[in-house]
Parts: C-alpha cells; sequence; structure tokens
C-alpha cells in the first residue's frame, strides 16, 4: 500500500507526515499527532463527532483520507480556543450547561463555529440545520442552538 | 455480515489529466474505483462491498470543481462540485433554484462539503437526491472516454441500482443543463424519517413552464427518487398536465399517475405500499406549489 | 479573580467537567496512548441465531503475520454475569444470537486482527430459534440454556430450569376477581414494543493488560468499574486486588454501559498475549448488537375502575424478550413486576413478570430499567378508562396517583412525594384542556399527558463511599468510585463537599479518572442513584473532615466546638469571633503556645452509605414491608401535531415535571429534564429490526434514526417540585432516568387526542400512523 508524504496545517502548526493510502483524517488527527479532542462515533459520515474544519469548512474526518489534506489548513476543537482564552462559543457551551457527557461536543463546536462563520446572525432553524449532522443523545439539542444565538449575539465564533 | 472497524487497503492515486484516470480504468479494471468526495465510495468500502487495489482521486482534474453559467449554452457543472457549492452559488440559485434546493437536501451540511453532484450520480442510487432535479432540468451528462468525449441524457444514465450506461473506460466530467425555460417554477419534496437529512423514503421533483404549444398551456416535468430500480420520470403523468388544464383535479390525476410509474421496493425504511402512496402525495403538494409559483 | 460561591448546594454552580469537555482536553478511553506495544482484538461473531458449535478452525488466523493469539471458548470453562451467572466468555458448544462472539483475534493492527477474523473457521449445525418473548415462554419453545438450573443466582431472582424463563415476579394484592363485577369501566389489551439500542455517542471500548506478575489492568469506559472488577474477577479467577479497572470519562451510557459487557472479551484476550496491553472497540455496528439493548415487551394488561373513576384492579403479564443472556436483565423484569401498577394507587392487583431467553441481542439495563417499557400501556389504558367514564385524563390521574403514605403494590408504604404538583405544573404549561389549531388544513393537533414512577432497582444493600482530602492551600479532592457520565455527578458531589466544608466551591476538585485502586467502592453509577447515595457518603466524608478541623481549632481556642463554623474557608468562632484560616493548617496542624509541639495533621474525611433496610418480597405474592428505598415520579405532557397526508409527527412542545426531593443544582435537573424529554420522544420512533432468521437489517445509524437538531420539539418546559426525601443528602433523590419514561405514552395519548386512533405497538413510524388513518 502507497505511503505518502503531506504537508498539512493543523490548528495553525505546519505537520510533515507520512501517511499510508487508507488512513484517515480523523485517525491521523488522533493516531499521529495525538489530537484526541476530535472522536470517532461511527466511521461513517452520520454522527458528527469526527467533525474538522479542512480549509475553514466543515466535513466528515472519518471520510475523509489523510492525504487528501495535502497541502491544505485543519482546524480541530483543540484550536479553537486562543491561549486559554475559550472561544465565545465555547464559553456559551459552558453558561448554558449545553455539555454532559461531552462526547458530541467537539464536533459540534466546529459545525457551529463554521456556520457563525458563514452567518454571524443565523436563525434558529438555520442552526438546527446545520447542526442535523451532528447526533447528541444527551443534551436534546435546544441548550446548544441557544448556546449558539448566545455566541452570536456576543460577536460571533 | 458488518462493517469492518476501518477502510481496508489500497493505493491512492491523484490523477492530473483525463487520459491518466481512462488509463488506469482500463489498466485496473473493476479492481479501480474513481474518488470524488468518498461519501459514498468509502462508506461502501468500509462496508465490505467493495474492494478496490486502487483508488484514484479524479477532483483535481482541471474543470471538475468548476460551474459555468451561459445564458445561451445553460449551466455546466464540474462533476466534483460539491452539493455545498452548487447549493450557494448565485446562479445557480437564480437559474436553476430546484437543483439547488436538493443539493441542499442530501445528508448535512459537513457531508454536503465533500458529497458531489458528480457523485451522487455516478452512484446511481435509486434514493438520489439530485437525480430527479438533473432529470426533469434535461441535463445531460459528459463523460470522458479514450476517444475524447460524449454526452449521456440523464433519462438514459440510470439502467438499475448502481448501474449507469457509462462504459468500464469512461467516467463523468460534467453535468450540462440547458437554459432554463422563461417563466419556469420547480420543487423538491423528500419525506425522510427525520425532518432534516436522512436518506429518502420518498423523492419528488417537479418543474414547470409556460408552453403555449401544449394544450394545458404548459409543460409539467416530474422526477422520483427511491420508489424504482432507478431514479426515473413519471412520464403518464406528464402527459396528463400537458393536455389537462392545470388544477385540483388534474394535479389529483396526474399524481395518481406518478403513483402508478413507482414500482418500490418494502425495506427497512419503509413499505412499498407506503412508498406509493407517498408518491402521490408528495406529488399533489409539488404540483400545487409549483402552480402557486408560476401563476 | 473569578467570583467564589459560598453554600452552593441548590445554585447552579458550572460543571467541574466543562472546560475540558469543550477544549478536548477531556480524555475518554480510546483517547489514552498506550505506545508502540499495543495489540487490538476483534471478535468473531455469530451469523446464526442459534446452532450449535461443531468446530473451530483458528489454524489459518494463527498464520496471518502479525496475529498474535486467538482465543475460543476452549480456552475459558467459566461463565459472567451480574444476577444470573449465565453468559461464557466465548460462545463454547452454541451460539444463541447473531453476534455472539465464538473467538477473540489478537494482532498487532485493528485491520490485521480483522482480517485474520474473517479466517476463523466455525461449523454450525443450526437449531430452530425463537424470536418472540410468548413463544419462548411455551413449554415446547426450543431451550435456550439447558443448563438453567446449574447457573449460580442472586436470591432474589427465580429461573425456570427446564423452560426459557429466567425469571417470574409474581405479584398478588387483594382480589382481582372479585373487583372486576364493581368495575364500571374495563380496558384490556396488548402492548408490544421493539428492542431499542442506547446509542451513546461513544462506541464501547475497553482496553486490558495482563502482565507476567498477574496483575491486570482494565481501562473502560463504564457505568460500572467496580462491579466489573467484581465480575471479571470472579469469572476470570482474578484476586480483586489484583484486577485494576481505570474509567476515565464515558461517552454516554444511558444503562448500556452498566454491567459486564464487551469488556471480558478484552480481558480474555489480553490474557494470552501477557505484557500487552489489548485494545477492544466496538465499532458503530457492533454497538448495537455486540454490546446490549433494550428488551423487548409484549405486555398483557388489563384495568379497570367503578364509575367515579376510582382504580379497582389490574391484572398484568409482561413477556420480556431478555435475549440470549440475561445476566442482568433478570432484575429489570423483576423491577418491573414490584412496580408493575405504574404510580397508581390500585387495591386489587395481579402481575406476572417474565424475563424470557430469546435468540435476540442481550437484553439490559436502559434508561428507565422496565418503566419506560411498562407504562407504554399503562398509560394509555388510564387515558382509555378516563374516556369511559367521560373524566378529564389529567383529572383521573390525580385522582388515582399514588400519594405519600399510601401502602403501595408490594405492601410498602409509600416515601413523601407530590406527584400531584407534577401533573398541576405540566397541565399549567401545556395549556391543558386548550385546543389549540393546526399550523395548516392538513394537519391535526393534539395533547397528551402521562405519569410515571422509578424506583432505584438495585440489589438490598449497594454501598457507596467518599473520601475528603485538603491540600495545603484548603483546596479539596473529592474521591469517590461514581461516574461522570454527563449527568452530572462530579459536579454535585463538589457541591455537597463545599457546602459542608464552608469552602467555596472552586476549591473542590473531584479525582479523575475513577481507579478500582485508589477510589473508594461505590457499586455502579446507575439507578439514578449517585447524587442520593454517593451524595450521602460524601455529605458524610466532609462531614468527618468538618468535624476533625472544628476540634481541633477548638482545642487550639480552648473553645467549646459547637461555638465554631467554618465560613468561606475560614474557621470564625461566634463567640470570641476568632478566625482561622484553613489554608496550611489542614496539612500541617496548628502549632502548641510558643512551638511547643503541634497538634493534627492531615485532614482526611472518610464516608460511606447503605441502605440497610430493604427486605426481601415474598415469592408468591411480592408482599414484603420494603421493596425499595424509594420512588421519584413525574408527569409530563406533550403538544403535537400530525401531518395526515404523510403520518408524519411533529412535537410541539414537551413539559416535564419531577419531584426531585431537592435540586441540588437546579440548573442540571432541568438539563437532564430536557435531554430526556428528547430522547424519550427519540425512542417512540426507534426499532432495531430483525428478518426471519434473527439477522439484524438496521444495525447503523443509517437506518436506526436517532432524533437530530432538527427534529428536537420546539420548546421543552421544565419544572422542579421539591419534596424532601427522607434520607437523601439535603432531601435530594434522583432523576437522571425518569425523564424519559412517559414520554412515549405522552405522545400516544396525544395522536390519540389529534386522531382519534390509538398504537399499541412501538415504534410509531409515519407510515403506521398514515396506514390506520386510512
Ligand atoms: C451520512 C451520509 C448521508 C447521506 N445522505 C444522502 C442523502 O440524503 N441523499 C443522497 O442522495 N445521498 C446521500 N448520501 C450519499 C452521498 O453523500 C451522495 O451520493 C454523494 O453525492 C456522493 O458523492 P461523492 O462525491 O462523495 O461520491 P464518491 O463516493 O466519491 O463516488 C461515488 C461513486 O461514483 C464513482 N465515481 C466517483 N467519481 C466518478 C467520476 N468522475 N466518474 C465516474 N464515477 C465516479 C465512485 O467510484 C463511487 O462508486 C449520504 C452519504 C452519507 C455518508
Ligand atoms: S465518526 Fe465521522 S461522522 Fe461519525
Ligand atoms: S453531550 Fe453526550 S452526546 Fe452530546
Amino acid at each position: 500500500m502507497g505511503i505518502h508524504s503531506i504537508t498539512v496545517t493543523v490548528n495553525g502548526a505546519k505537520e510533515r507526515l507520512d501517511v499510508p493510502s487508507n488512513m484517515t483524517l480523523l485517525q491521523m488527527l488522533r493516531d499521529k499527532l495525538g489530537l484526541t479532542g476530535t472522536k470517532n462515533g461511527c466511521s461513517a459520515g452520520e454522527c458528527g463527532a469526527c467533525t474538522v474544519l479542512v480549509d475553514g469548512e466543515p466535513v466528515n474526518s472519518c471520510l475523509m483520507l489523510a492525504v487528501e489534506a495535502d497541502g491544505r489548513q485543519v482546524t480541530t476543537v483543540e484550536g479553537l480556543a486562543h491561549d486559554g482564552q475559550l472561544s465565545a462559543l465555547q464559553e456559551a457551551i459552558i453558561e448554558h450547561n449545553a455539555v454532559q457527557c461531552g462526547f458530541c461536543t467537539p464536533g459540534m463546536l466546529i459545525s457551529a463555529h463554521a456556520l457563525l462563520e458563514r452567518a454571524p446572525r443565523p436563525t434558529e432553524q438555520q442552526i438546527r440545520e446545520a447542526l442535523v449532522g451532528n447526533l447528541c443523545r444527551c443534551t436534546g439539542y435546544l441548550r446548544i442552538i441557544e448556546a449558539v444565538q448566545t455566541a452570536a449575539k456576543k460577536g460571533g465564533a | 455480515m458488518l462493517a469492518r472497524p476501518a477502510l481496508p487497503s489500497f493505493d491512492y492515486v491523484r490523477a492530473n489529466n483525463p487520459d491518466e484516470v481512462v488509463r488506469l480504468l482500463q489498466e485496473h479494471g473493476a479492481a479501480a474505483k474513481l474518488l470524488m468526495g468518498g461519501t459514498d465510495l468509502f462508506v461502501r468500502m468500509r462496508d465490505g462491498v467493495i474492494r478496490p487495489q486502487i483508488v484514484v482521486d479524479v477532483k483535481h482534474l482541471p474543470g471538475m470543481r468548476a460551474i459555468e453559467y451561459d445564458e445561451g449554452a445553460g449551466l455546466t457543472v464540474g462533476a466534483a462540485v460539491t452539493m455545498n457549492q452548487l447549493a450557494r452559488h448565485p446562479q445557480v440559485q437564480t437559474h436553476y433554484p430546484l437543483l439547488a434546493e436538493a443539493a441542499n437536501s442530501v445528508a448535512s451540511y459537513q457531508v454536503r462539503n465533500r458529497a458531489t453532484l458528480g457523485g451522487n450520480l455516478c452512484n446511481a442510487s435509486p434514493a438520489a437526491d439530485t437525480a430527479p432535479a438533473v432529470l426533469v432540468l434535461e441535463g445531460r451528462l459528459v463523460l470522458h472516454n479514450p476517444q475524447g468525449e460524449r454526452e449521456v441524457a440523464a433519462r438514459d444514465f440510470f439502467t438499475g441500482p448502481g448501474q449507469t450506461a457509462m462504459r468500464e473506460n469512461e467516467f463523468l466530467k460534467a453535468v450540462r443543463l440547458p437554459p432554463p425555460p422563461e417563466g419556469s417554477a420547480g420543487k423538491y419534496l423528500k419525506l425522510g424519517r427525520n425532518k432534516v437529512g436522512d436518506l429518502s423514503i420518498v423523492g419528488v421533483a417537479v418543474f414547470a413552464f409556460p408552453d403555449g404549444t401544449k394544450p394545458s398551456g404548459y409543460v409539467f416535468r416530474i422526477g422520483l427518487a427511491s420508489v424504482a430500480p432507478v431514479p426515473l420520470r413519471a412520464w403518464e403523468a406528464e402527459e396528463v398536465l400537458a393536455t389537462h388544464s392545470p388544477g385540483e383535479e388534474t394535479f389529483a390525476l396526474a399524481a395518481e399517475k406518478a403513483m402508478e410509474a413507482a414500482t418500490p421496493i418494502d425495506d427497512v425504511r419503509a413499505s412499498a405500499a407506503y412508498r406509493k402512496v407517498m408518491v402521490r402525495a408528495l406529488t399533489r403538494r409539488g404540483l400545487e406549489r409549483v402552480w402557486e409559483a408560476l401563476e | 479573580m473569578a467570583e467564589l460561591t459560598s453554600n452552593p448546594v441548590g445554585k447552579n454552580t458550572p460543571r467541574v467537567d466543562a472546560y475540558e469537555k469543550v477544549t478536548g482536553t477531556a480524555i475518554f478511553t480510546d483517547d489514552l496512548p498506550f505506545g508502540p506495544g499495543l495489540y487490538y482484538g476483534r471478535l468473531v461473531r455469530s451469523p446464526h441465531a442459534h446452532a450449535l458449535i461443531k468446530s473451530i478452525d483458528i489454524s489459518k488466523a494463527l498464520e496471518v503475520p502479525g496475529v498474535k493469539a486467538v482465543v475460543t471458548g476452549q480456552d475459558f470453562d467459566t461463565r459472567i454475569g451480574l444476577y444470573l451467572v449465565d453468559r461464557p466468555v466465548f460462545a463454547k458448544d452454541r451460539v444463541r444470537y447473531v453476534g455472539d462472539p465464538v473467538a477473540g483475534v489478537v494482532a498487532t493492527s485493528e485491520d490485521i486482527a480483522e482480517e485474520a477474523a474473517k479466517l476463523v473457521e466455525v461449523e454450525y449445525e443450526e437449531l430452530p430459534a425463537v424470536f418472540d418473548p410468548v413463544e419462548a415462554a411455551q413449554p415446547d419453545a426450543p431451550l435456550l440454556h439447558p443448563d438453567l438450573g446449574e447457573y449460580k443466582v442472586a436470591n432474589f431472582i427465580f429461573p425456570e430450569p427446564g423452560t426459557n424463563i429466567s425469571e417470574h415476579f409474581r405479584l398478588r394484592k387483594g382480589d382481582v376477581e372479585a373487583a372486576w363485577p364493581r368495575c364500571a369501566a374495563i380496558v384490556e389489551d396488548t402492548f408490544r414494543l421493539p428492542h431499542i439500542q442506547h446509542v451513546p455517542l461513544e462506541p464501547h471500548v475497553a482496553v486490558a493488560l495482563w502482565e507476567p506478575s498477574n496483575q491486570v489492568t482494565l481501562w473502560t469506559s463504564s457505568q460500572s468499574p467496580f462491579a466489573q472488577r467484581d465480575l471479571i474477577a470472579q469469572s476470570m479467577g482474578i484476586p480483586h486486588g489484583n484486577l485494576r479497572v481505570i474509567s476515565p470519562y464515558v461517552g454516554g451510557g444511558f444503562g448500556g454501559k452498566a454491567g459486564v459487557s464487551m469488556e471480558v472479551y478484552a480481558v480474555a484476550m489480553a490474557r494470552a498475549v501477557k505484557g500487552h496491553p489489548v485494545k477492544l472497540r466496538m465499532t458503530r455496528e457492533e454497538e448495537f448488537i455486540g454490546t446490549t439493548v433494550r428488551q423487548a415487551l409484549v405486555a398483557h394488561t388489563k384495568i379497570g375502575c367503578d364509575a367515579e373513576g376510582n382504580l379497582l384492579a389490574m391484572e398484568t403479564e409482561y413477556y420480556f424478550s431478555g435475549g440470549a443472556y440475561n445476566d442482568y436483565g433478570v432484575n429489570i423484569v423483576r423491577a418491573a413486576g414490584y412496580s408493575c401498577t405504574g404510580p397508581y394507587y390500585i387495591p386489587n392487583v395481579k402481575g406476572d413478570s417474565y424475563c424470557v431467553y430469546t435468540n435476540m441481542p442481550i437484553g439490559s439495563a436502559m434508561r428507565g430499567f422496565g418503566m419506560p417499557e411498562i407504562h407504554w400501556g399503562i398509560e394509555q389504558i388510564m387515558d382509555q378508562l378516563a374516556e369511559k367514564i367521560g373524566m378529564d385524563p389529567a383529572e383521573f390521574r390525580r385522582r388515582n396517583c399514588v400519594k405519600t403514605g399510601d401502602i403501595i403494590l408490594t405492601g410498602m408504604k409509600m416515601p413523601a412525594i407530590d406527584l400531584v404538583a407534577c401533573i398541576d405544573k405540566v397541565t399549567k404549561a401545556i395549556n391543558w384542556g386548550k385546543k389549540e389549531p393546526p399550523s395548516a388544513p392538513h394537519k391535526k393537533r393534539g395533547k397528551g399527558i402521562a405519569i410515571m414512577w422509578k424506583a432505584p432497582a438495585m440489589p438490598p444493600n449497594p454501598g457507596s463511599s467518599a473520601i475528603v482530602r485538603f491540600n495545603e492551600d484548603a483546596t479539596v479532592n473529592v474521591e469517590i468510585g461514581a461516574q461522570e457520565l454527563g449527568q452530572g455527578a462530579f459536579t454535585v458531589v463538589a457541591q455537597m463537599a463545599a457546602e459542608v466544608l464552608g469552602v467555596p466551591y472552586e476549591w473542590v476538585r473531584v479525582s479523575a479518572p475513577v481507579d478500582t485502586k485508589y477510589s473508594p467502592y461505590e457499586w455502579q453509577t446507575v439507578a439514578s442513584r449517585i447524587t442520593w447515595s454517593t451524595g450521602n457518603a460524601v455529605k458524610a466524608a466532609a462531614e468527618d473532615a468538618r468535624q476533625q478541623i472544628l476540634a481541633l481549632v477548638a482545642k487550639h481556642w480552648n473553645e467549646d466546638p459547637a461555638n465554631l463554623d467554618i465560613k468561606d474557608g475560614i474557621v470564625i468562632s461566634y463567640k470570641s469571633e476568632r478566625e482561622q484560616p484553613l489554608k496550611d493548617m489542614v496539612i500541617y496542624g496548628l502549632p502548641n503556645e510558643n512551638f511547643e509541639g503541634w497538634k493534627g495533621g492531615p485532614i482526611v474525611g472518610h464516608g460511606k452509605f447503605m441502605p440497610t433496610y430493604v427486605t426481601n418480597l415474598d415469592f408468591e405474592t411480592g408482599q414484603g414491608p420494603r421493596a425499595v428505598v424509594h420512588y421519584t415520579v413525574g408527569a409530563q405532557a406533550v403538544d403535537l401535531e400530525v401531518d395526515t397526508e404523510t403520518g408524519q409527527v411533529e412535537i410541539l412542545k414537551i413539559a416535564s415535571a419531577y419531584d426531585v426531593g431537592k435540586a441540588i443544582n437546579p440548573d442540571l435537573v432541568l438539563a437532564q429534564i430536557e435531554g430526556g424529554a428528547v430522547h424519550g420522544m427519540s425512542s417512540a420512533f426507534e426499532a432495531l429490526k430483525f428478518d426471519e432468521r434473527g439477522r439484524p437489517l438496521n444495525p447503523n445509524l443509517v437506518d436506526y434514526r436517532i432524533a437530530t437538531a432538527a427534529d428536537a420539539p420546539r420548546e421543552i418546559h421544565g419544572d422542579i417540585v421539591e419534596t424532601p426525601l427522607e434520607d437523601g443528602p439535603w432531601g435530594a433523590r434522583g432523576v437522571g432516568e425518569h425523564v424519559m419514561v412517559q414520554t412515549a405514552p405522552a405522545i400516544a395519548n396525544a395522536i390519540y387526542n389529534a386522531i382519534g386512533v390509538r398504537f399499541n405497538d412501538l415504534p410509531l413510524s409515519a407510515e403506521k400512523i398514515f396506514m390506520a388513518l386510512q
């Protein structure tokens, strides 16, 4: 099986990695870079726990190959806070008690972050539709939706 | 029986020109699979349905991710254009809102960032959500092959579940849609188990525009997904709408005909019987909505 | 400086685990690093629902480069189980469901293990299978466990050897036959629920290391680290002290990670490759059929009332489909038996609750533990009775629901609760009695109500313990063996400790991960018992530490400890108005005058709690002085619309109210109530489906759909009622499971209100509703 030498920027840091053809971006982040914030809930594009930003847009990292990330910018949940300062969205999730077990939270944050980037003042329906690919079994979603609204009011992601 | 934990081994090749793709297809036959967004390919590989030795990434070929609109020629969508790219493209929104609506109905936002129009059509699932729209917009699929290019009408493209008119040494380069007729309107209605994001139990696209040559004064086209081995047009229903003046009764009759055109199966998502009556319900609803927009 | 919170009990303090969870730094089991020596396991599973194993050939698998071991049932002469020890570690002579593990392959990568697993050749001889619990309970049904009589079993579980019945609970109260003629209205019907799955976002994962010295460590995503230690130690013959279970954060449990399921396979495989940790993780597909599911149920129920609407009699038979192994499931069925009336006072009751082996996935604990299953029928019958005698369904429930001091079905006196207040709250929140217009002509709108009860279902004596330790700066570490599943356990124990110790909430840390080597004992994080039981232990531990501090300072000041208090981390005297900060003294103690010696030392408080008053119940009648520790009660009301052209249901609003005794953290209670309402709503539309040979048709998220952000109701209203529980910390009782128990029947009652059709069987698919309308 082919091994590919790739260069990828992850949370602002440039990385050089050798990845086998069948390695997913999710496996690369977790197993090669130790960025275990991004979760695997299904390996099939259904649950959204693996959602990361690639060139600013959310994708299911379980359905993308690591080699496809060559030359691109990847942002994971670990890249949302800066110098220990939480993003408005992270703060809002805490404030609304919109996290329980926390397994969906990294992917949820990434999807919501991307939404606020493209639609800074989303409607409730827009928020719901933007989060359809992120399953949560614990919270019932409403607090997450409210948290996104709060972050939007405070000026974005 | 159950899916594997991860993808089986294969060799990834990033294709840089169309001839390389053709060569790889000829060389490896069924052992080579083409990759665009991978949202069907990787799922099927993990499920153990297919096990290619070589995966050829074709989305970086020239033109594959371009959307071009020309008033005379219509729309050309590169095969690897993603659903989100399509749904938010201003000219697609203006001139082909039905296509944007169908693209937007697929899966979730993050899947739509990878899922492509071409992949949806090439995968040829009966449930492909963009197929009914491409059918009623009378799209043509541009196939690249060793001889150059050929075009196949969408209506001739789907030949069975997962089967298309593409030959072994061909691949999809683009989808062409003719310019939208004056005064047209369209609607895609999808019934799933969740409100948003599920695969279709039934998908119905309705597209219509005024046409003085028809007895009814209108052309209506109806495309159906998830209710037959292939996505299809409801020709008899369209005939009813061409010959009867638009209104409640005609719509009911056309919906009945659309239902008759459906030959669904029972599966884990729904029974054939329910699917059939839902074709009728969604067709009528679609006709009413489109008619409102036309008036 | 962040604000400090004094006296946090009853306040909405922020979750202690939130920062880690929003930054991706919270560690779950699959996130732990093990280095290059890590091996991976994969299981070989039965393709048949019921078959004899004729032979297993592992030779081809062993030849695969990278394969380190292949283990089968031949390697383990042992079974495992919580209440009924009925599950072989690998199927030995017989497989009992599609997915039953017959072998485990250990290799250097998951991929190699997967490939090699396909090369294990198993020869089967198929046997007739049985899937329906009523059929399986018949004398001539194919027998799943011919050796049932030899299995070890808890003294309150009663299997019937020679049949598929693994538990039969009998409840006999009053005289039902004499009561029926006095009824003005009787409803009798059969209700069915399919198997559903917990669908935690984190699939099961376990890593086991069996060291050459026979020390064994198991890292798992578990609600029950101690129960796992106990059961695996017993089953695998490991001294308890040699087995260490470490459990980091759990990515959702809902009962599915209670007891032992796949974890024992990791340990079994690790034994074959001593010195190497072995990781076993379930794919989402395996999670559906290879861990546990909620049991399916067939309920035949008959209930009658008089013309004034007083319930007089109930007769019911519950046939639970326990699946292939019922080690945990038997107690669900027992709980369904001793709570078989639902939250109602009924003077005459005859109940029979059966757990029946079927060739289905393993039925086990799931949020509600038998209660969502039995309330599905009961709560619909109550509506029908109310309609028959012309009474409002909410009023009917107010009249008949259990009240403080009632002698309930088992003969136990009902501890203090206020279910009527819950009904009042939800009817108000939903505008009960007001018919509201649908949003479109082809839609119909309706409202429904349902109430519930649930007791923690467990052995009579499950214990909790806690340790409270101070650090030099007077910050506090609370050590518990209870687990944080997302419900907020760590947060409420921190609140309780701070409250008792008189330190700000922000000074308290909860030691994690739970580690059986260091954490104090906890039975299991199940049954909504942690706030109550562990809470009591934490409170006791903090009180112990507090007494040590006050005694020391009192001695130092030569004052009566009764005059001292601790406020914001400072010991104060109400008499002398002296002050002594806790900082330093809680570790180093206090010097005597002129430093002529020292007194005190590091402060460590211990506490425990175990209910001591629960009694066994009579085998013939289910009667006894104290069946359970207590009940939590609640009500829900639903407002919805049905699309008559498609059968689709849209839930507009769910209003819930629960009597939690005391809300230690009100916002966390509301978070449970909201999350549970959506879980309950989703469960009404879920079903695992099987073909006629017992093979699963939808073991994946493509075709097993759960509610998404778009499906969640527009509004969820939550109310908290607080009738203190006698032996609860600050009066608190649990509320984790209750929040979804009655949602499905509340929805069914609202659908009936909207379209006039009743559904006896879940799920409430759009197709079923549409077809019923034709
Ligand atoms: C979670 C999830 C939800 C989904 N929901 C929906 C839904 O609601 N509606 C829906 O319609 N679909 C859905 N899908 C399916 C899928 O996303 C779509 O069909 C998508 O459009 C496929 O595009 P792709 O680019 O990912 O295709 P790929 O997976 O890359 O390719 C699809 C197939 O086409 C072949 N192929 C690729 N490129 C070419 C080419 N240029 N020429 C010829 N053959 C080619 C591949 O070999 C493969 O067989 C879902 C998928 C997932 C994972
Ligand atoms: S792990 Fe990628 S979507 Fe579930
Ligand atoms: S918080 Fe547990 S899945 Fe979302």
